[in-house]
């Protein structure tokens, strides 16, 4: 309990936590879950479409991390090589799944708690139902760029791919979306 | 002049747009709440791989509601909920008790079949035949999602059998776990994928069958009878097909056919 107590206190930065977890340090894994577990669920809602299969995809990078955890690098990103993990497991699972999930499948109306505006839910809704729409690599590519901060370079990295091609998946991914978003009768602004 | 002066204004408005764009694409994506307890799974189920434990789910971390016909939900706690289980009193009280003490005993392997009522009666109609249909695929089998849409007469909807799995509002007892891919793979489990391997893996490796070598007469393993089998009497089978084989009849208590 302490030595949770001590980890969360502390203002680590990934990279220092993860070297902790591969020393074999619980807590450490379990605070990095806990900073990770938004950013990575949103990927993973805006790939999939779907929340259970969101959260199963997930769990998987998380174990799949931990897996992993000698192969890391400490002089390297954790973010760029946790969301390598996290797209890689994304993906992985839009493959196995046959066939594709309609189109009707991809907007839940539940998908948002009653904490959240109506307005929140309303945006969340018409973005899933468009994203559909979009190339999986832009989507990736759009999802890790505006919902996750990422920058040009690192999302290169994740992806392993470069920086121009990164611009041009963010560019065909806004065409794309803004034409699904038209077709919904919806303007984004 | 005029026209540059036209122009200068179309960029403004342009670039306005843009950054309106911008915010808008910004605000759509910003990540969603992830459920409630979805770290605590994630540790849970590291737990479960990388450092042994005995339970595939720890039995107190399970939760039972019963109505007078039998039970309705077997769910998680949640994280860090330490009040212990309602004890509700009659005949509702007894079917919670009766539930938890099997359910324990599952988890433990010292039981393969569930004889506490189950209450279906809140789920829809095509979701409730797929959980029956689930209900019958032995412990220590597994059987894919086609292949409960194709008894029920609809080959297509096995998409919609698996949505019916997520949505079993009373795990284990119900053994969606036995529900998996054609291709072999796990698919999901409101549990967690982990949990799901883990149930299997139990099942897998414990003999479904106990035999008297005295009577003859064979059981499920968690059958009153069954217990009474004394150690060197007792005569372990994968499968019922096994035990009528070597001669053994099914007890009627437990009804092992």
């Amino acid at each position: 309990m302490l030595r949770e107590a001590a980890v969360s206190r502390s203002h680590n930065s990934d990279e220092s936590l993860f070297q902790q977890v591969q020393k074999g340090r619980r807590d450490a894994f379990a605070a990095l879950v806990e900073r990770y577990q938004q950013p990575a669920y949103g990927v993973a809602l805006r790939l999939l479409g779907r929340r259970q299969d969101a959260e199963d995809a997930v769990q998987q990078a998380f174990l799949r991390l931990y897996e992993a955890r000698a192969t890391y690098d400490s002089r390297r990103r954790f973010s760029t090589w946790f969301y390598r993990i996290l797209t890689n497991a994304c993906v992985d699972e839009l493959r196995r799944r046959r066939p594709m999930v309609s189109l009707e499948e991809w907007h839940e109306p539940e998908a948002e708690g009653p904490d959240h505006s109506v307005e929140r839910a309303e945006r969340e809704r018409v973005l899933q139902a468009a994203l559909a729409r979009v190339p999986v690599e832009a989507r990736i590519v759009l999802t890790l760029y505006y919902g996750n901060g990422l920058g040009y370079r690192e999302i290169g990295a994740v992806r392993g791919t470069s920086m121009n091609t990164v611009k041009t998946h963010l560019r065909r991914g806004r065409l794309a979306l803004r034409k699904a978003l038209r077709a919904r009768g919806m303007n984004e602004s | 002049m005029t026209k540059r002066r036209n122009q200068g204004v179309r960029r403004g408005q342009l670039i306005r747009l843009h950054a309106a764009n911008e915010d808008w694409l910004r605000a759509a994506f910003a990540p969603p709440r992830p459920p409630l307890d979805l770290a605590r799974t994630i540790m849970d189920q590291l737990d479960l791989r990388f450092h042994a434990r005995r339970f595939p789910v720890a039995p107190e971390r399970l939760n039972v509601a019963a109505s007078p016909a039998g039970i309705t939900r077997v769910f998680l706690k949640r994280g860090g909920d330490q009040t212990p289980a309602v004890r509700a009193a009659g005949h509702i009280g007894k079917i919670l008790e009766q539930a938890r003490e099997e359910l324990r005993e599952y988890l433990a392997g010292e039981r393969t079949f569930f004889t506490v009522p189950v209450d279906l009666s809140q789920v829809p109609p095509f979701e409730r035949s797929a959980l029956e249909m689930a209900a019958q695929i032995p412990y220590g089998e597994v059987r894919s999602y086609k292949w409960i849409a194709e008894r029920l007469g609809k080959p297509e909807a096995a998409r919609a059998v698996g949505n019916a799995m997520a949505s079993n509002p009373v795990p284990i007892i119900v053994p969606c776990h036995r529900v998996v891919r054609t291709d072999g793979s796990l698919g999901g489990y409101s549990f967690g994928l982990v949990r799901k391997e883990s149930l299997l893996e139990l099942e897998r490796r414990r003999a479904a069958y106990v035999g008297c070598a005295t009577t003859k007469i064979v059981c499920r393993r968690g059958c009153q009878a069954e217990r009474r089998v004394r150690e060197g009497n007792r005569v372990s089978f994968v499968s019922f097909e096994d035990a009528r084989a070597s001669g053994y009849t099914p007890c009627s208590i437990c009804q092992a056919a």
